[in-house]
């Protein structure tokens, strides 16, 4: 799910940004530090949608360097357990597949596509089909996420389309 | 043996959260949920001055990418009413954004895929809810 969703975050300038276009600095750089990330918590930081607030900064005694605590507004992308979203599947292999949804990789494992359909891996490219559904690199799908991994830079997500409703995207 | 101990009176929160029963944690409770087709248009006003400016990253334009391919609505003004048909409901942020998105066909679609809905609405409103909006996105300009 897409969030928009105020945050805050604290930059440290170098005294010699220190001058008549310091907002500038501390705008560019919080672009530069947020943006494109990942952590568990907020899940990824797609963009900056608005700066809200940079408080008046503070020397650090002893360095000289001054921190900002700027408030922004941003656009976030979380997925959750149980949520259903759609996937456009990236690549067919024979544990299963993987689906891209922006950002975020989702495996689904072949246990966990329906039993009707069957592995091709002769068929170019390698797909997954039934009588009248096919999943192939480029297929859209519907998937519920069964739950997700968060490591220091990206999140994948384990899915399921063995349910009602889910599957192939007409 | 204390090791184990840690480990049972140390759950880790993320796995509590759950989409079906709308515990989404204390940092997205309460926060604004987007359509896909409003994500589509914040993402592209910006598209022009990240492109000047190269600071374009992967994860911006593999979000693009995949809110071009599944945006519903085309334009501004459909986003809005489909916004206000939603708004009137008893039914949370999270909740409204999955109808918006999912545009589902009928209401025991919506009611599998968003589970949380249960009967917070009734299905003959639901179902109507879900008739209008698909008629919002056959007519849009």
């Amino acid at each position: 799910m897409f969030f928009h969703k105020k945050l805050t975050h604290t930059i440290t300038l170098h005294p010699s940004f220190l001058g008549p276009r310091m907002r500038e600095f501390v705008t560019k750089r919080l672009y530069k530090d947020v943006e494109g990330t990942c952590t568990g918590r907020y899940g990824y930081i797609i963009a900056v949608v608005a700066i809200l607030e940079i408080q008046i900064g503070k020397i650090i005694p002893g360095l000289g360097s001054a921190e900002f605590e700027v408030k922004y507004s941003a656009i976030l992308f979380k997925p959750f357990r149980n949520e259903v979203l759609d996937a456009v599947v990236d690549s067919v292999s024979k544990i299963g597949f993987l689906a891209n949804a922006g950002p975020l990789r989702i495996f689904v494992s072949q246990t966990l596509i329906p039993a009707d359909m069957k592995l091709d891996m002769n068929s170019n490219p390698p797909s997954f089909h039934s009588d009248d559904q096919k999943i192939e690199k480029g297929t859209l799908v519907r998937v519920k996420v069964n739950g997700a991994r968060v490591d220091a830079t990206n999140i994948i997500a384990i899915g399921t389309i063995k349910e009602d409703y889910l599957g192939v995207i007409e | 043996m204390r090791m184990s101990k840690n480990k049972l009176v140390r759950p880790q929160a993320e796995e509590t959260l759950d989409a079906a029963r709308l515990e989404l944690g204390a940092d997205f409770q309460d926060a604004e949920c987007l359509l896909i087709s409003e994500v589509k248009v914040l993402l592209e006003a910006q598209y022009d001055s990240k492109k000047e400016d190269k600071s374009m990253d992967e994860v911006y334009s593999k979000t693009l990418e995949y809110v071009q391919k599944f945006s519903r609505y085309t334009n501004r003004d459909t986003i809005k009413e489909v916004r206000a048909l939603l708004k009137p409901t008893e039914l949370e942020p999270f909740e409204c954004a999955q109808l918006g998105n999912l545009c589902c066909s009928e209401y025991e679609e919506a009611k599998s895929l968003v589970p949380s809905i249960g009967n917070k609405i009734r299905d003959d409103d639901l179902d109507s809810l879900l008739k209008q909006m698909d008629s919002l996105k056959k007519y849009q300009g």
